[in-house]
């Protein structure tokens, strides 16, 4: 845990200059950590560094603005850092970015899958490859690639892209296959009309909470989204799919391009809905068209964000 | 005046078929790994398993209600006159929600003072109120974000209830708790509890003694309001906080509503749906003013709401169930419990400080 | 059974006249279309009422005409949003929702025998006309009445068809005033607190009465205290975000207080009670 503590000193170091450093500690229930905003030097020592450091602090550096602020970041916590740096959303001048080496996080979910309510888990703790998690009716060993999130399976930014401090080896991308893109196929594969049974059946149980909008780092409507807005009157106020669906959709298309597929989206959800399949599907889509990714250069801009007179992937002319 | 009854665990198809029979049934039931309440549906199991993601609440105080429709058309005996014609839309239906736990039917007391009595009360909710029954089921465990007896409840509370469901040996002893209740259970397919005297008590015991000590939080009204004008506190406890509507959303004690007109041609409707404290439009205003323009405003105002303000209104009563799903459902782990104790603590050590000034 | 009365439900109701005060405040004269409940209709100076633009929603204004005078309810209306700009294209004939009266009113009958000072500011003057209006008409119950009223120029004047019968009546003390010269301006001249310090009304026996913008109240609220008056001589009415005027839906409390039942009416000694969120 040398880096980890490499990494503390660095922070208390640059705590005087800085608002505060984004981090996480320990929550109320073993399976999540939960944000640490570092103020004071005693704050650093409830740091913690894990599989279960499943937020995405980049959410919360655009409330800064104008402030010196500090961050430590995963590497895909980075990749939000590095777009929201090529969007001019946050400047490169007021952060002072920490990094250590990821190795993966858990997807709750997927535990909670195996072992049901998430409020009766008593202790979780990753030993080696496994996830030892004990709730009230007894303790189960879990692989720990079983529960890993989908996004670390095929990971090739375990370490921050970007950063001023970084402590420890640095991790070589995964060499797995990304499930993402079997998920992606399932879904390509069903007629449109089943399709689109899919989609408003997992809308149903959706409570306009936007908890999804909000946990994503790249949303900059923020106090002035259309979900909530009557001039423009894009979508009512009802519960119908109809306006679940495409405040999905304007989300999704906002994104498109921008999504680091960091997934809080998707994890923040109260009742489980699937929807970071249509941001991944976008971005596959940018992908085809434009060769970018979203969160790797903070050079690049972002294509959606300019146009080329010639797009080399569109045929506008040669019908 | 309490009846009680036993309910074989294998009776409880049939009886649920029966209850079905007289009126709209609402059972919890697993969609991935949410549990939600819906329409029973007898070939789909119902999930007792844990507490249901999302509270009954919905049930009777609907996330989107339409509460009156308006045309607009022309006076047939004067065309040069509009006339616009404007009826309330009023609920009606029997409904049994079946499986909710203690906290879930707890939450409508409190809705109940605010909505229910004095001199403006609201029909909708009335309506809907007096036509639902709740059968709940008691907690045999509570779970980390579980809290119920800090605010005055327990896993085997009644309050709010109309049958109290507990869990014993091959069955269910159910405890009619109103008179709503007591037509409930009065099917054939329970049978006398007598016997099962003993494992009610027992069971009650188990569960309590099981609950770790709570703290006191007498102190928590007077302190919420000492320390309302503390920013660095409030910003500060606030800062994890992305300001969504889970919380809110997924509470059984929030009740916080706007109005909406939608209207589509020459046909509109009102529409009543939940609005949340924590976005920032909530308390917005057209001159631009907003009251509480920061997170740390807004939850400063969600939690002074819930332990201080209401209850200075009603006699004490916390406006919270203890259900811990805010804490659940929170994707950044806000706690509402640390910010409670953290408040008491807060405003005793500043008293501290004034006094020796 | 009886049927249970539904405060959410409007009154229809027709406009039947309309003023263009300034280039954003509008007038309304409304009438209740239902005879009996326009006949059976009463309010206290001071009571609010939501008014529907349907298809659009529902605002609150203060009912600003008096209760003594009863052929209409008059709301003047500020364009500043969605409901204000759609209520501002209505005409005389067009149909409206009145849910009223709301809220609390002005403690007009502590005030009777009493000497009192209207300070208003733009549309704060709305409120303040309720109840001037109303002692006006009830003159013997009252000492002695001083109006200022004050606003950036004289366009931005409302209610101007009736300041020259304000400013001649024996009975009220009129004062005008703008905040910066115009040519053929022939009153005051200067911020309103500036003004009230000149006025320099005597706090004994006296209430002080002031709506207007949050800063102008700010510097009134000063101005009062340096003349003398006691926190619980001011009296004041606050504007909030409101939707279901009945302290149900929870949005306009102020701690335990809500806007549109417990108030709007306050005094400042009351104000000061509550938790430091205007």
């Amino acid at each position: 845990m040398q880096p980890l503590e490499d990494i503390k000193t660095k922070i208390r170091e640059a705590l005087p200059e800085l608002e505060c450093v984004i981090g996480w500690e320990k929550s109320w229930t073993p399976l999540t950590a939960t944000p640490l905003f570092m103020r004071a030097p005693e704050d650093v020592d409830r740091l913690i560094w894990g599989p279960f450091n499943v937020n995405n602090p980049a959410t919360y550096l655009t409330g800064f603005k104008g402030k010196k602020i500090g961050i430590l970041v995963k590497g895909c916590d980075s990749r939000s850092v590095v777009q929201l740096l090529q969007e001019n959303l946050v400047k490169r001048e007021d952060l002072t970015i920490f990094g250590l080496p990821c190795k993966g996080v858990l997807d709750v979910s997927k535990v909670v899958a195996k072992i049901g309510d998430p409020g009766m888990v008593k202790s979780a703790e990753l030993n080696g490859d496994v996830l030892q998690v004990a709730t009230n009716k007894g303790a189960t060993d879990i692989p720990f690639s079983e529960v890993m999130a989908d996004k670390c399976v095929a990971c090739q930014y375990h370490n921050a892209i970007i950063s001023d401090h970084f402590a420890g080896d640095p991790l070589p991308p995964s060499m797995k296959p990304d499930p993402a893109e079997e998920q992606l196929a399932a879904l390509a594969a069903l007629a449109p009309a089943e399709l689109f049974e899919h989609w408003a059946g997992v809308m149903d149980k959706c409570i306009r909470c936007y908890a999804c909008r909000n946990a994503c780092p790249m949303c900059v409507c923020r106090d002035h989204c259309i979900a909530q807005s009557r001039d423009p009157h894009w979508i009512s106020q009802e519960h119908t799919i109809r306006d679940k669906i495409m405040f999905q959709m304007i989300h999704a298309l906002h994104l498109a391009g921008r999504c680091t597929e960091c997934g809080e989206c998707q994890r923040a959800c109260p009742v489980d809905i699937p929807i970071l399949a249509l941001r991944k599907k976008l971005n596959r889509v940018v992908k085809e068209t434009f060769d970018y990714q979203a969160g790797i250069d903070s050079k690049a801009t972002p294509p959606l964000f300019t146009f080329q007179v010639e797009e080399a992937n569109i045929n506008e002319r040669g019908w | 005046m309490q009846t009680s009854k036993f309910l074989a665990e294998a009776s409880l198809g049939a009886w649920l078929d029966e209850l079905a029979a007289k009126a709209e049934l609402i059972v919890p039931k697993r969609d991935g790994n949410a549990v939600v309440f819906g329409p029973y549906d007898p070939d789909v199991p119902v999930e007792l398993s844990q507490e249901a993601t999302a509270p009954p609440k919905s049930i009777v105080f609907p996330p989107c209600e339409e509460l009156m429709h308006f045309t607009q058309g022309k006076d047939p005996e004067d065309p040069t006159k509009p006339l616009l014609q404007l009826e309330e839309t009023m609920p009606s239906g029997r409904k049994v929600v079946f499986g909710a736990r203690p906290c879930g039917a707890r939450g409508f007391t409190i809705f109940d003072p605010v909505f229910g009595s004095g001199e403006i009360r609201d029909p909708y909710y009335e309506a809907r109120r007096a036509d639902t029954a709740f059968i709940t089921l008691a907690c045999a465990e509570s779970g980390a974000a579980c809290f119920c007896h800090w605010v005055g409840s327990g896993p085997a509370d009644a309050t709010g209830s109309d049958v109290l469901l507990i869990p014993v040996e091959g069955g269910y002893v159910a405890e009619a708790i109103t008179e709503k209740g007591a037509e409930l259970v009065a099917s054939s397919l329970l049978t006398e509890a007598d016997a099962n005297a003993d494992a009610v008590e027992a069971f009650r015991k188990k569960v309590t003694e099981a609950l770790e000590p709570a703290p006191a939080l007498d102190a928590a009204p007077e302190s919420l309001l000492a320390i309302f004008d503390d920013m660095d506190f409030w910003g500060a406890i606030s800062s994890k906080c992305i300001s969504c509507g889970a919380c809110t959303y997924l509470c059984p004690t929030c009740y916080c509503f706007n109005f909406t007109d939608e209207s589509r041609g020459m046909e509109g409707k009102r529409l009543r749906t939940w609005d949340n404290c924590m976005s920032f439009q909530f308390t917005q205003e057209a001159s631009g003013h907003n009251p509480r323009p920061t997170k740390g405003h807004r939850l400063k105002n969600r939690v002074g709401h819930k332990f201080s303000y209401y209850p200075g209104l009603h006699e004490g009563a916390f406006a919270c169930c203890g259900c811990g799903r805010c804490i659940k459902s929170c994707p950044a782990g806000v706690d509402i419990r640390e910010i409670v104790l953290a408040a008491m603590a807060h405003a005793k050590s500043a008293g501290k400080e004034q006094a020796h000034d | 059974m009886t049927k249970m009365p539904n405060p959410y439900l409007p009154d229809m109701a027709t406009i039947i006249e309309t003023v263009q005060e300034t280039h954003n405040i509008k007038t309304f004269r409304v009438r209740i279309d239902n005879p009996e409940r326009m006949a059976a209709f009463s309010f206290q100076p001071g009571q609010v009422g939501q008014l529907s633009a349907f298809g659009t929603g529902e605002a609150t204004f203060v009912i600003n005409s008096p209760p003594t005078r009863m052929d209409y309810l008059q709301f003047s209306v500020m364009r500043a949003g969605e409901v204000t700009s759609r209520l501002h294209t209505l005409s005389a004939g067009d149909k409206v929702g009145v849910r009223a009266p709301l809220g609390n009113h002005f403690p007009y009958e502590s005030m009777k025998g009493k000497n009192v000072v209207f300070v208003g500011g733009g549309i704060g003057m709305a409120p303040l006309r309720t109840l001037m209006l109303y002692m006006l008409d009830n003159r013997k119950d009252y000492g002695k009445i001083t109006l200022l009223y004050g606003a950036k120029s004289p366009d931005d004047m409302a209610f101007s068809a009736e300041l020259p019968e304000w400013l001649s009546r024996d009975d009220l003390d009129a004062t005008l005033t703008i905040d910066r010269e115009v040519p053929g301006w022939e009153h005051n001249v200067g911020l309103i607190p500036n003004v009230l310090r000149e006025i320099g009304p005597d706090p004994d026996n006296c209430f002080a009465v002031t709506c207007g913008p949050p800063i102008m109240i700010k510097f009134t609220l000063q101005a009062l205290k340096d003349l003398g008056f006691a926190d619980d001589q001011i009296i004041t009415t606050l504007e909030k975000r409101m939707k279901c005027g009945v302290g149900l839906c929870g949005r306009c409390n102020i701690g335990s207080k809500y806007v549109c039942v417990d108030g709007p009416v306050f005094s400042y000694a009351e104000l000061k009670d509550l938790p430091n969120e205007l």
